[in-house]
């Protein structure tokens, strides 16, 4: 039988009091405000808010207070504005930059921190670190002022400060030595150490050299866009690995932890002088009872997890079947921190109190697994239209195996990856890569979540709760009820199945049926396109679409044009040699191809050289017509007919000599195409008139264009099937990439611009006699 | 002596039957009682070509020779049918060929030196220069192409286009400037099916958009009952107003020529056979053809049967005044093709096969498909159509060729954005037929390339908007069922399933008649 405490009832202590709250629009702090605004009437609290781009702080409480959680509390006051107006005071500010406290205060509960787990080095001492230690120092300046009284601080910590250790873990300080001081000042120096170290020439060099071999086609600017995305991208990732490995090295499981212990030390110095009490709960999750079963904000640790396993995307998981997973409930956590508002402890006597499960009701994760698993076998996700995804069945073979499970997925990934890059671009090698990119995603995640885990599945932690125990049993029969924090009272099983995972599969389930909802009302449309709106009214500024040429519209590319342009020309004897020729030329010609469209396209037109003009004008009219014509995308054709229906000015752009362009001309308003160069007997030299126009040339003769014609970027489309287009596609607002290769595609689908599969006419005859063969 | 068409009725000795279905043929069970109407055998031959056409030319039908219409300095044009016709094309040399070289030898030697040879594909592809020289040959071809006096009809040319007024019911008259001014058109025909020649010659081979449309409409095509048929075919009754005030400008010299039923050379000549007649070679060559065409990837299929040339012999030729040659035509032609058959039955079924007139060296596209068997084959009838009001066609063909861009890219966007909102020619005409005629890109690619006219797709509805008013149901053994759903009809996979179909607008045991055409066939119902 359960004990119960006489003596004044938690409300009764807490009531003419005034609290303030840090955090509140996190998961613990909203539900903190939440019971207290609910369950204890005559408190006042204050909440410090950061206001956020143009919502001031006032603005956001009010719409937190709007939230349905909160609806018990608005209606006794009558409304969300008397509500804030009798009890909730806003203190706008920030932990980066604390302001001035109000004098007047009883406690001050600080929940506000970063929850992730792999924070930046910088960020993570900030939040956890320096925020507190201001925090601490504005309080202190805020009892100068008021009457002297010592205000209660409430430190909400996490029970993982205690580290790599294992067995159990007191409610006490954690026992270390690190200084406080020195890492703090590395921690906040590793932006710049970084952003320094990043600048190095032979880093600089080596992610140059990668990002032209990749976007180098699509132009040097393009390339060195990647190369500085590249640069930053390594900074970030530098940024969460330095705070890791130092965390480690000092015995802690990540930065998080590691910066959070750094922050009690701060606390235990405030707490020599104040009364201070630190709540550490473990992993905490969705609400047992209340405000509702289930009660969950965002996404919070096991989420993702839990998720993936049921879609079937978890195959294995690098815990002990028995080790402990320390699960508590949100409204355990908040209930314990109420109850500990309502007890200071005396100055000088800070009191520590673990909210966990594993002491007393100890979940395994082979428990875990099974009840999950149960609760999707019930209620499998019902993504798409091919049923229920198959649930892996975990062994827990332990971490290494898991480990070269992912390593083996991770190499052979990219060897799959590395290959589809430079096979030739057909259907298949676009539907492979669309699952390779997908395959990565999923390896992406893994290797995130197994990395951060790995660490807690496999410490093997007990936290022991007694002095929570003693408090809860201090409590009235009635307050015990009402603020209800006995983990040991949790069923797993109805917690796991009917609780948690039915609130955290609910809004992806609402998600699914959206998508699904939405798939069978749109109506399919050649191409997957939306159609075209029609051009606005006379005064705005006009709208283009830019078409690339060959592969977009045509099935067709240069060398085979090109081909055809010269066969015609020559005799059959001659053919047979052009033919050998230009096929001893293709693997260098290919090798141009990769590096530089532009010099690819030189290397071809040289080929012009001594062909005379006019004939090659009258072989493109005569026969080039039906060439261009037979390849042209009906998709594509009723594209540009689209565009020009709407209003909107249709552009030609292509690295392809004019003649070959004129079939085409009656459906652009302007065609921008190569000129050769032709002597004073009417034959080509083998020069072009101007470089041809390839990657970034072609966005910079959009924008010349775009002004010149009073034509709207931003508004405006562009079609291309290349990565050495990506310029092009990127200067326009509605990017459209067409039969894409690889290197595009994975660029498209990143961006989330269109891509559409224009056919090429299947019938498109390669004969050289239009007319077929004749008996 | 030739056999005449005759009609079986399968009972349980009929072997399979041969039905054509695109690119490849199907040996079908019919239901006992089936009733398969067959061509006449192929008529004797004229002998010696050259005579007959020589003969005709010096003592035409109601014209003075054509020596005597032949003096220097006049303007003389010759006007051939395009490739449309014959089908599948004539092996060389080709019956133009010679009547347009016996033409120019007595223009030469009446000392004409104005002549100009026009292809006269209205609304059609331009022909290319080996489809040019197939039909008049080399000899013609070196004379006359390289000057630009042979060359293809364009209908959207402005410049060279003379309005000849209006006929008594309003219908514009728009042909060739260069065959209006002429002081004598020679026109040369190949009446492959009693719908060409007489009057349509001139008045629609050479004709523009603006003078077609008042027959090439579906209130016509609905009221020409059959277009085999000019006296109940209202089609041939505008184009006959048209041709009688061409008339009144221009001295027409009219050349018909007849040809018999010898479609398929050997070895695919078992096609032409009475099946339980095939020899053992027969029957080798039809196993070959059908384990070759199995095996074969379309593209190899389609130059299969796209290379046949046709051994056609010539059955007559006739010369002078339209009218007065188109009877003699008429009833060669009859003659060759007609078939009686004994009142109308609940089901029709009908093989479409690789080609009809506007797929030549090209793809048989859904819309193309649907004319050749609504259209041409449904109307292969006198006094009344083979199947009863309001009963059910059954067509083979697998409607999976797809659109060829370069000749029929207007057709794409019909079956994509018209098609797919209605299928009713009355509402589709009244829609969109006037945006796809006097479109610029179509009219570009007509004038330029070789497409066929933006306008060209809705006339192939409306040949066959007749068969879709007279019957009720229409189901495709073999084809797309998406493509057959666009169309507005429905797919079987095999013939009994579209029975099943049927069933419910004819009942369960229906009086079915199959059309064994190729050759062409015109069946003459008795009701």
């Amino acid at each position: 039988m359960a004990a119960t405490g006489s003596g004044p009832g938690v409300a009764e202590r807490l009531a003419g009091r005034h609290v303030l709250l840090t955090g509140v629009t996190g998961f613990v702090g909203e539900a903190l405000l939440r019971l207290l605004l609910v369950e204890v009437p005559d408190v006042r609290v204050s909440v410090l808010v950061r206001p956020k781009g143009s919502t001031s702080a006032a603005a956001r409480v009010a719409t937190l207070l709007g939230k349905p959680v909160f609806a018990p509390a608005v209606e006794v006051a009558g409304g969300v504005e008397p509500l804030l107006a009798a009890r909730v005071g806003v203190v706008a500010g920030d932990l980066s930059d604390v302001p001035a406290l109000p004098d007047d205060l009883d406690a001050v509960v600080h929940c506000a921190g970063d929850v992730s787990f792999d924070p930046p080095v910088d960020a993570a001492f900030t939040t956890n670190v320096v925020g507190t230690r201001d925090l601490l120092a504005r309080l202190r300046e805020a009892e100068e002022r008021g009457d002297g009284r010592a205000v209660h601080y409430v430190h909400v910590s996490t029970a993982y400060v205690s580290g790599r250790r294992s067995g159990t873990v007191p409610e006490g300080p954690v026992a270390h030595d690190v200084d406080l001081e020195a890492e703090l000042a590395w921690g906040l120096a590793q932006r710049e150490e970084l952003e320094r170290r990043s600048r190095d020439a032979d880093r600089l060099e080596a992610q140059r050299r990668r990002a032209e071999r990749e976007h180098g086609r699509a132009g040097l600017l393009t390339a060195a866009a990647a190369s500085e995305a590249a640069r930053r991208q390594w900074v970030k990732d530098e940024l969460v690995r330095v705070g890791s490995e130092r965390a480690r090295s000092l015995g802690w499981t990540d930065c998080y932890t590691f910066t959070k212990a750094l922050g009690e030390r701060v606390v235990e110095q405030h707490a020599r002088t104040h009364p201070v009490s630190v709540v550490r709960p473990s992993i905490i999750e969705s609400a047992l009872a209340s405000p509702h079963p289930g009660w969950i904000e965002g996404f919070k640790m096991a989420e993702p997890l839990i998720l993936a396993y049921g879609r079937g995307e978890l195959p294995e998981f690098p815990a002990a079947a028995d080790t402990i997973v320390d699960i508590v409930p949100v409204d355990h956590v908040v209930a314990t921190l109420v109850a500990v508002l309502a007890h200071p402890p005396a100055a000088g006597e800070p009191a520590w109190f673990h909210v966990s499960s594993g002491h007393r009701n100890p979940l395994t994760f082979r428990r875990l697994y099974e009840h999950v698993r149960a609760y999707f076998d019930a209620h499998p996700f019902q993504a798409g239209s091919r049923g229920a995804s198959p649930l892996p069945d975990w062994r827990f073979p332990g971490a290494s195996a898991v480990e070269r499970l992912l390593t083996t997925s991770e190499r052979a990934h990219r060897v799959a990856e590395s290959v589809v890059g430079r096979a030739p671009r057909s259907d298949r090698t676009r539907d492979l890569a669309r699952r390779l990119e997908q395959q990565k995603q999923r390896l992406e995640f893994l290797r995130r979540y197994l990395d951060l885990y790995q660490e807690y599945a496999q410490a093997d932690l007990r936290f022991s709760d007694e002095r929570t125990t003693a408090l809860r049993l201090s409590l009235s029969a009635a307050d015990q009820e009402r603020f209800a924090f006995d983990t040991a009272a949790v069923d797993w099983r109805v917690y796991v199945e009917q609780i948690h995972c039915p609130a955290v599969t609910a809004p992806i389930r609402r998600l699914d049926e959206i998508r699904a909802r939405r798939a069978r009302s749109t109506p399919a449309r050649a191409g997957g396109l939306r159609p075209v709106p029609a051009a606005e009214g006379a005064g705005a500024p006009g709208v283009a679409a830019f078409f690339d040429m060959d592969g977009t519209l045509l099935s067709s590319n240069v060398v085979e044009t090109y081909l055809w342009m010269r066969l015609q020309e020559l005799s059959a004897g001659e053919r047979a040699g052009e033919l050998g020729r230009v096929l001893g030329r293709v693997p260098g010609l290919l090798r141009a191809e990769r590096r530089q469209r532009g010099d690819f396209l030189r290397a071809v037109y040289r080929d012009y050289e001594g062909a005379d003009r006019a004939a090659l004008d009258r072989v493109a009219d005569e026969l080039l017509t039906d060439h261009v014509l037979a390849r042209l995308s009906p998709e594509a054709a009723r594209r540009i007919r689209e565009h020009r229906r709407a209003g909107h000015r249709t552009v030609l752009i292509t690295g392809a000599v004019r003649p070959l362009t004129r079939p085409l001309a009656p459906l652009f308003d302007h065609v921008e195409a190569v000129d050769l160069v032709v002597d004073d007997q009417g034959r080509c030299t083998g020069h072009l008139v101007s470089s041809p126009l390839v990657g970034e040339s072609r966005a910079a003769f959009m924008q010349a264009w775009a002004a010149e014609h009073d034509v709207d970027l931003t508004a405006s489309y562009a079609y291309a099937d290349s990565h050495s287009d990506l310029p092009l596609l990127a200067a326009v607002g509605n990017p459209v990439a067409v039969r894409p290769d690889v290197p595009l595609y994975r660029h498209a689908r990143r961006q989330g611009w269109s891509i559409v599969d224009w056919a090429s006419p299947a019938s498109a005859g390669r004969s050289l006699n239009p007319a077929g063969g004749r008996r | 002596m030739p056999r005449p068409g005759f009609v079986l009725e399968v009972d349980d000795r009929t072997p399979p039957l041969l039905v054509h279905e695109g690119l490849g043929f199907r040996l079908e069970d019919f239901p006992q009682g089936t009733r398969v109407v067959y061509p006449p055998e192929s008529l004797p031959a004229v002998r010696d070509v050259e005579a007959a056409i020589t003969d005709a030319l010096l003592h035409p039908l109601g014209s003075d020779p054509l020596p005597e219409r032949l003096f220097p300095g006049m303007r003389l044009t010759i006007a051939f049918d395009d490739v449309s016709l014959p089908l599948p094309p004539m092996r060389a040399p080709d019956i133009r060929q010679r009547v347009i070289e016996q033409v120019l030898t007595l223009a030469a030697e009446a000392g004409v030196d104005d002549v100009e040879i026009i292809a006269a594909n209205a609304l059609h592809r331009r022909m290319t220069t080996a489809e040019l020289r197939h039909i008049v040959g080399e000899r013609v071809f070196r004379s006359f192409h390289p000057q630009g006096k042979l060359y293809n009809f364009d209908a959207e040319d402005r410049d060279n286009l003379t309005h000849l007024g209006t006929t008594d019911e309003g219908e514009d008259i728009e042909i060739s400037k260069r065959a209006a001014e002429s002081d004598l058109l020679v026109y040369v025909n190949v009446n492959l099916v009693a719908m060409d020649g007489g009057h349509k010659s001139v008045g629609i081979g050479l004709a523009s958009y603006r003078s077609l449309r008042h027959h090439h409409n579906p209130r016509t095509m609905v009221h020409s009952r059959s277009f085999m048929d000019h006296k109940k075919s209202a089609m041939h009754h505008s184009a006959w107003r048209i041709g009688r005030v061409i008339k009144e400008h221009v001295a027409v010299f009219q050349i018909e020529t007849t040809l018999d039923n010898q479609v398929f050379p050997a070895p695919f000549d078992f096609l032409m056979k009475r099946e339980w007649e095939w020899s053992l070679r027969d029957q080798a060559s039809m196993l070959a053809a059908r384990r070759g065409l199995a095996l074969a990837p379309a593209k190899l299929r389609h130059k299969i049967f796209h290379d046949l040339r046709a051994p056609y012999g010539l059955t007559g030729i006739a010369a002078g005044e339209v009218e007065a040659v188109h009877e003699q035509t008429l009833e060669r032609v009859h003659r060759q093709q007609l078939v009686e058959v004994d009142g109308a039955s609940d089901v029709l079924v009908l093989g479409v096969p690789f080609l009809g007139p506007y797929n030549v060296g090209s793809s048989m596209n859904p819309v193309l498909a649907t004319c050749m068997g609504l259209g041409y084959y449904f109307n292969s009838y006198r006094n009344h159509p083979v199947v009863r009001r309001g009963g059910a066609v059954i067509l083979y063909h697998p409607l999976d060729e797809g659109f060829n861009q370069l000749h029929h890219p207007s057709y794409v966007d019909f079956y994509e954005e018209v098609l797919s909102e209605t299928t009713d020619p009355v509402v589709l005409s009244e829609k969109y037929e006037r945006q796809f005629a006097e479109d610029d890109w179509y009219r570009h690619l007509y004038r330029t390339s070789h497409a066929y006219h933006g306008v060209h797709p809705f006339y192939m509805w409306y040949w066959a908007a007749h068969a879709m008013d007279h019957v009720g149901d229409v189901v495709w053994v073999g084809g797309d069922r998406r493509v057959a759903a666009r169309l507005g009809f429905r797919a079987a996979s095999t013939l009994a399933d579209a029975l099943e179909m049927v069933s419910g607008s004819v009942g369960s045991s229906p009086s079915i008649t199959y059309l064994h055409n190729p050759p062409h066939l015109v069946a003459d119902v008795r009701v």
